[in-house]
């Protein structure tokens, strides 16, 4: 009886720490934006800085309700989204194709892989502006800047997911005379789903990165255009509200893929508790 | 007893002689500074270079390190004092001071602006005027070349809005010959040269040679200068004063002897053809022109650049001249009556056409924004 009593008792505890555990998980984002926040300020009251080098939160939170209201935010948030969803849509299927293809051919490994080393260890601000000569400034080079740096961590993931299929369940499946497309769709795709979904992760990031380093080469629009404009125009708290609204669509990306993640693979999470 | 005192005394002596030594040594060390210069190393830079390297900024005890970056960099960085000195274009200096940093040019450098739109020698674009309809690149809406575009385009009734601006990053020799645009606002100094030596080529698409659309022509605009930050002009006028002597005299120079420029450029632009027989031909030139030109007219200056070039250009290709070529060009727009002298004039059209734009909302003291006390031989005449 006595033991059943420091059972519950220990159990509660331990409910109780969990709970707190999870509150205060759910609010440390909140906490470390705060700190940012905190940190920035008291910089700012030090004056480490000149203001103009430096501007307060409370400017910057000015000059984003300034071009929200005017709307120039949105406008320039509109181009880069497009050029960045449509070059992350191109470089993922690619990749994923291309990711396929390789797990399943060494020959085409052997082929494709100097080249495809070459062009992730090259930054793509290296060759950018080629891509503007070469595809002109409008957004296609954009979409092309977005694509190349999406495309190689959903290759290298897809072909690492898809050579991961244990050899027991592929053999199970031959004795049981499963077609191709069975292979396809109950053992590979299942298996590589996690590794695919982690390199989504990784390139949704990426993404923003390749819109905004092509319109920083030549752009009339976009935000990686806001923060060139601002900058010639010595409007430094403009410049930040460009870079955090980039950083709030790069998490977003992120956060979208994570939820993503969660839905497709909600076996995995009942197998973890 | 004494000699007992003296070997008592010998290391505090030892020391004190030491710290003394020390203390005059770091007197004579010179002193360092960085330089601030956009773009990246090119032979349009050579006054900088040959001061350096004939050791201008040196007998002023001043040790220059050079520093490439975009302008709205420069800027901040000299009106923060994490830099004192830099070549900044002057709308640059309206736009900043008009948003609280307090820079200053001390020295004009450029007295033509430098900007221009190249059109195709032998197509429809004759005049500014014809540039209406047309797609023109550019290689951003902002900028040296986004002023010069808009002053160009209101000097001759029209606006941005009649034309069909496109940003074309700094690929302006490419796209046009690639016929993506049909016109491009390029560096008078710079790009039509690269252009016409591809049409020559038969490189450049349908173009066959170029013509140029100068903004000099229709508006006086403020290009770039040597700048600093007040503090510096208040506490340090006689470094300013340094500083803005040593480039004088290197600007000076590269304009009486390109060819000594070119050589003394070629340890700073790794890009510059440097055949032996090239160095061999520049070498004979600076020797024939050293102190030949020395206090010459803007005539004599340009007939003697353009003899070298004439000369050169019978021993050479167009590629292995191309650099010379841009740096007799810059020559042309460097070239002054009053070298460094600003114009008052000119600040007030740059600043017009400035809040045209958009760019500043309100006029601001333009008397604040430049000085040309410290351009020599201008000090006297000023005060």
């Amino acid at each position: 009886m006595q033991l059943q009593l420091v059972s519950r008792s220990i159990s509660k505890q331990s409910g109780q720490k969990s709970a707190w555990r999870i509150s205060v998980r759910r609010i440390a984002p909140y906490l470390g934006i705060a700190l940012i926040l905190i940190v920035w300020q008291a910089v700012v009251w030090m004056k480490v800085y000149p203001e103009f080098i430096i501007p307060s939160p409370l400017s910057v939170a000015e000059r984003f309700v300034e071009v929200v209201q005017d709307g120039r935010l949105w406008m320039h948030t509109r181009t880069t989204l497009s050029q960045m969803l449509v070059g992350f849509g191109i470089g993922t299927v690619s990749g994923v194709v291309v990711g396929y293809c390789i797990a399943k051919s060494r020959f085409l490994e052997d082929v494709l892989s100097p080249l495809l080393v070459a062009m992730q260890s090259t930054p793509i601000v290296a060759y950018a502006p080629l891509l503007v000569i070469w595809f002109g400034s409008g957004p296609t080079s954009k979409i092309i800047t977005s694509a190349l740096i999406v495309f190689f961590p959903l290759l290298l993931n897809t072909a690492v997911g898809i050579r991961a299929v244990p050899a027991a369940q592929r053999e199970l499946l031959e004795s049981m005379s499963a077609s191709r497309w069975q292979f396809f769709y109950l053992l590979e795709i299942p298996t590589a789903l996690p590794v695919i979904l982690g390199g989504l992760k990784v390139s949704a990031t990426l993404a923003v990165i390749g819109a905004v380093v092509g319109e920083f080469i030549s752009a009339d629009s976009g935000l990686g255009y806001l923060v060139n404009r601002a900058r010639y125009d010595y409007d430094t708290p403009l410049v930040m509200v460009a870079i955090v609204s980039l950083a709030v669509i790069a998490r977003l990306m992120y956060g979208s893929i994570a939820f993503l993640e969660h839905r497709m693979l909600y076996w995995r999470t009942y197998a973890d508790q | 007893m004494l000699r007992r005192s003296f070997a008592r005394f010998l290391p505090v002596l030892l020391t004190l002689a030491m710290l003394t030594g020390a203390a005059l040594r770091a007197q004579d060390a010179p002193r360092s500074i960085t330089f601030f210069l956009t773009f990246i190393p090119n032979i349009q830079f050579s006054p900088v270079y040959v001061a350096i390297e004939k050791g201008y900024f040196a007998e002023a005890g001043l040790d220059i390190t050079l520093e490439h970056g975009d302008e709205p960099d420069g800027v901040n960085l000299i009106a923060a004092g994490e830099r004192l000195f830099g070549m900044i274009s002057g709308e640059q200096v309206i736009t900043a001071r008009a948003n609280s940093r307090p820079v200053r040019f001390v020295y004009e450098w450029f007295q033509a602006y430098p900007v221009g739109v190249v059109v195709s020698g032998d197509g429809t674009i004759k005049s500014a005027a014809d540039l209406r309809g047309h797609k023109i690149g550019i290689p951003g809406p902002f900028g040296a070349s986004y002023s010069g575009l808009i002053a160009l385009l209101t000097a001759n009734g029209l606006t941005e809005q009649d034309i069909q601006l496109e940003s074309i990053g700094f690929n302006a020799p490419q796209v046009f010959c690639a016929g993506a645009v049909e016109a491009s606002v390029i560096y008078v100094n710079n790009e039509p040269i690269q252009i016409g030596n591809l049409a020559a080529r038969g490189e450049c698409g349908d173009v066959h040679g170029v013509s140029v659309l100068n903004v000099a022509d229709f508006a006086d605009m403020v290009s770039n200068g040597i700048i600093t930050n007040e503090d510096t002009i208040a506490s340090e006028p006689e470094l300013v004063a340094q500083v803005v002597e040593a480039f004088h005299r290197g600007l000076s120079d590269v304009i009486a002897n390109p060819a000594e420029a070119y050589l003394l450029s070629l340890g700073y632009v790794e890009s510059l053809p440097r055949s032996e027989a090239l160095i061999d031909a520049l070498e004979s030139a600076a020797a024939a022109q050293s102190g030949a030109l020395e206090g010459g007219t803007a005539e004599e200056n340009a007939a003697a650049r353009g003899a070298l070039l004439t000369d050169l250009r019978t021993r050479f290709d167009a590629a292995d001249l191309l650099q010379l070529e841009i740096l007799s060009s810059s020559i042309d727009l460097w070239e002054a009556p009053r070298l460094g002298y600003s114009d008052p004039e000119s600040w007030q059209v740059t600043q017009d056409t400035l809040i045209q734009m958009g760019v500043i909302d309100v006029p601001i003291d333009l008397s604040a924004a430049y000085t040309n006390d410290f351009v020599p031989g201008e000090a006297e005449s000023s005060s």
